[in-house]
């Protein structure tokens, strides 16, 4: 296929990816909300853990915003999932591996949609985060929390598609949401490294995903620098080759 | 007594559909049990600050909020079930019977009670296992299991009564997450006085604040304090709560035909 | 043709090899389950094909393994010249699709579908709109073009399904049970339409439980039963091969006697019903007229004379031993198996 029809097809799937949300409304607010919902509860009940002494802010809603901007993007990366199971149920997908159009575009198609679906749960996040008192992060900060946030919708997305395509079927779902729900909680999610403790201490400081939640973090908590961005911007690469490489590999493999 | 021999029946129905089916429990006993070591590692600093009330660590702090947790999805879980078996059409044959109304629900609260003192008995041993320490003793510990037990019958009462009402799993489903949200609004994760707004205000009020506080005196105090026997009084308000919904509920049901 | 850029597979020329080959194709799934156990398949181009078996014989199995979206766990398969595993992209160039379940998204429209359709075979947006168009037109679905799938009928959604299958001008159409469930106005015109395809030079395989449709339709019928090719060869002769026709004579009465006695020069006579005298005709259907003339020079008043061919139901139950009941579920069993042995 040249490469016009390639990017035309994946237009398409975007399209209709988006479509769902347009045409059925009342399906999106879930997962719309729900981040928002975590925050107010989160932030309501370990708000105080900003007065140990080693807190890197007083803010919590600061502090946690990034997190729950991530579980957005988890959330939508499993909404991607779950609708990918259905097509697959009801056929519509055969429709798809019938043609001429490449795996990887199909790919591309379905998982470029989540990267922009989570800035409908992101916005929300955020204007509700910052009438609570969250720092402004700066238009640095923002954007490299933004595109932090986009990149992980395409994680989670490869996620929820490489689950789709092994069991084929919708209840799979919470599977697709544990393990970005896991991915994103075993870093410095509720405090910072040195006052984590035990086991999760340890995690923590290996998962790549803290520098990734660390660099989406930076503008709300202080000052934006590179040193700071380089790592999570690093690890999210390396983490998306991975798990696109993942559903890739189920998407060829849906013919054995 | 028919209808005891029909509540058995039910009942066992009822055990056999919650425990042949493991990929069914997983996530009651999973879901909490990973939130609670996550929320253990990540705010577990907390025991730390001057205001935290005297516990040997988080986890026998958070136990009990764990434990309720599970109580609280198995009530959901046994809402589940009963609404499928309504939309089955195997209540309406159940209703056809000369049995007891009640039996009807009290035979799939038999089921949920069994997943409550098997979450109980659970959240026990990850306590033992992960170095907390149960100071009520071996009589704390089953009085712990009796607390656990009747909160999931009592939450699934509640999930009874929307199960008869609406006649739709996916309704029941979708109250899941509702189940998180109480419980920020409580004292499940954090002590009372830690709490920021809304919670604060919110879990003043909210029983469910007591019944965490009556299974977490357990834990950490060596001796039936206050908080105790206000555990048990907001246990049976909810019970109660319980056991009106489901009756008019029910009544509703047959009402409409 | 301006605005196409789609790619065109070379076998539009080629067009003397057969459009479907296969060698001892089989499908194994898990847990042992042999789906297709060894077919052979010689379909020249421009046939129209059908398949006809029962639920869970192996038709959809079988067209998922043409159509690329299974693979052969035995033996090999070529569609429009090309292999199904090592050159999957150009087969599904080169072929259309029309599957059982009709999957179709109900919250597009029809219009829409088409569209995403030629943009999914690389047609450039103005020229698949033109298509859209055209196809829409040709199967009668020009005015509901604008309405969510979920609205359409039955029949509607399998014509839907049709024209998107045509939007790349296909040279091979594979119709999985293309009027399951359909009323019998929907089913003649997808009949009608079908027809026409092939006069216009597309190649038809499709799969059908039912009898009616393998006679009218196809050139070749296969009968397939439990992954095996039982039959094969024109609704015409395999019928003949099972029996030949048999005439049913009723006369006036009291003439009964008289009547088998020179039937019985014909053919066979077989047991009497409903006050007819049977008998099986030795030279097939040829043999009417002088049983007409015998009759006649006897002296004997004919009331009705009935010509009765033997069916392909009659062809299924020589080859298999049971009847072909053509129901109206879907093909849940094979539908259902997805991973292989």
């Amino acid at each position: 296929m040249t490469a016009r029809a390639d990017l035309e097809t994946i237009r398409a799937l975007m399209r209709r990816a988006l479509n769902e949300i347009l045409r059925v409304p009342g399906a999106a607010i879930p997962g719309v909300l729900a981040p928002t919902i975590f925050f107010l509860g989160l932030t309501a009940v370990f708000g105080n853990l900003t007065l140990l002494p080693g807190f890197t802010t007083d803010s919590y809603q600061s502090f946690l915003i990034p997190v729950s901007l991530m579980q957005g993007a988890g959330f939508t990366g499993a909404a991607t999932g779950v609708n990918l199971a259905r097509d697959i149920e009801q056929g519509w997908f055969d429709r798809l591996l019938a043609s001429p159009a490449p795996r990887g575009v199909l790919l591309a198609g379905l998982v470029l949609s989540a990267s922009f679906r989570v800035l409908l749960p992101a916005t929300v996040l955020l204007t509700v985060g910052f009438a609570l008192g969250a720092h402004w992060p700066g238009p640095g900060g923002l954007a490299i929390a933004l595109l932090i946030t986009m990149g992980m919708a395409i994680v989670a997305a490869a996620w929820g598609t490489t689950i789709a395509l092994r069991f084929k079927s919708q209840s799979a779902a919470p599977l697709m949401q544990v393990g970005m729900l896991l991915l994103i909680l075993t870093t410095t999610a509720y405090a910072p490294l040195a006052l984590l403790t035990g086991w999760l201490q340890e995690v923590a400081r290996y998962n790549p995903a803290t520098q990734i939640v660390d660099a989406a973090r930076q503008g709300f908590v202080g000052t934006v620098s590179w040193d700071e961005t380089w790592p999570g911007l690093l690890a999210l690469a390396g983490l998306a080759a991975l798990l696109v490489a993942l559903a890739l590999r189920g998407m060829r493999r849906t013919a054995d | 007594m028919t209808n005891l021999r029909v509540i058995g029946a039910l009942g066992r129905r009822s055990i056999n559909q919650t425990f042949r089916r493991p990929q069914l429990i997983a996530p009651i006993l999973i879901f909490p049990t990973l939130l609670l070591a996550i929320q253990v590692g990540g705010a577990g600093r907390a025991v730390d600050l001057p205001q935290f009330p005297e516990v040997n660590g988080f986890l026998d702090f958070m136990i009990a909020g764990a434990m309720i947790q599970a109580a609280l999805l198995a009530g959901n879980s046994g809402g589940i079930a009963l609404a499928l078996d309504i939309e089955m059409g195997f209540t309406d044959r159940l209703l056809a019977a000369p049995i007891s109304r009640f039996a009807i629900v009290l035979g799939r609260l038999v089921g949920t009670a069994a997943l409550g003192a098997a979450t109980a008995v659970w959240f026990i041993a990850i306590a033992l296992i992960f170095g907390a320490k149960i100071e009520g003793g071996v009589t704390g510990a089953l009085l712990i299991i009796l607390l656990v037990t009747l909160s999931a019958i009592a939450f699934g009462a509640i999930g009874a009564a929307i199960a008869l009402r609406s006649g739709s799993a996916s309704v029941v489903q979708g109250l899941f997450p509702l189940v998180f949200v109480i419980l920020f609004l409580s004292t499940a994760f954090f002590p009372d006085n830690l709490l920021l707004e809304p919670a604060a205000s919110i879990a003043e009020w909210n029983p469910l604040s007591f019944i965490v506080e009556g299974i977490r005196d357990l834990v950490i105090s060596t001796f039936l304090g206050p908080s105790f026997a206000e555990g048990v009084a907001a246990l049976a308000l909810v019970s109660i709560l319980g056991l009106l919904m489901s009756a008019a509920a029910m009544r509703g049901r047959l009402k409409r035909g | 043709m301006p605005g196409v850029t789609e790619r065109r597979s070379r076998v539009h020329t080629i067009r003397a090899m057969p459009a479907i080959e296969t060698r001892d194709l089989q499908r194994v799934f898990s847990g042992g389950i042999t789906a297709v156990a060894g077919v052979d398949l010689k379909i020249a181009d421009r046939e129209i094909y059908a398949f006809l078996g029962p639920n869970g014989a192996g038709k959809t199995t079988t067209v998922r393994m043409l159509t690329t979206l299974l693979r052969p766990t035995g033996g090999s398969a070529t569609v429009a010249g090309f292999d199904v595993v090592s050159e999957a992209g150009e087969v599904r160039n080169a072929i259309g699709v029309a599957l059982q379940e009709a999957a179709l998204d109900p919250l597009m429209t029809g219009r829409e579908l088409i569209r995403l359709q030629a943009t999914l075979h690389g047609i450039r947006r103005a020229e698949g709109q033109r298509r859209a168009e055209r196809l829409l037109a040709r199967v009668g679905l020009e005015n509901a073009a604008d309405r969510r799938v979920g609205t359409y009928s039955g029949g509607m959604r399998r014509r839907l399904d049709l024209a998107s299958a045509l939007v790349h001008t296909p040279q091979i159409l594979f119709l999985d049970e293309p009027t399951t469930g359909l009323d019998p106005v929907s089913r003649k015109a997808i009949w009608e339409e079908v027809e026409k395809l092939n006069r216009e030079g597309t190649t038809v395989f499709l799969t059908t439980q039912y009898l009616e449709e393998a006679d009218n339709l196809a050139d070749q019928v296969g009968i397939i039963d439990d992954g095996r090719i039982v039959a094969e060869g024109t609704p015409a002769a395999l019928k003949e091969e099972v029996g030949r026709p048999h005439l049913e004579v009723v006369l006036a009465d009291g003439t009964m006697d008289r009547a088998e006695e020179i039937l019985g020069r014909f053919g066979r006579p077989l047991p009497a019903k409903d006050g007819a005298a049977l008998v099986e005709l030795k030279e097939g259907a040829a043999g009417v007229a002088p049983v007409v003339r015998a009759l006649d020079d006897a002296g004997l008043v004919v009331e009705s004379l009935d010509l009765v061919q033997p069916s392909l139901d009659d062809v299924f139950v020589a080859k298999t031993g049971y009847h072909l009941e053509g129901s109206e579920t879907p093909d849940v069993e094979e539908n259902e198996l997805e991973s292989p042995a």
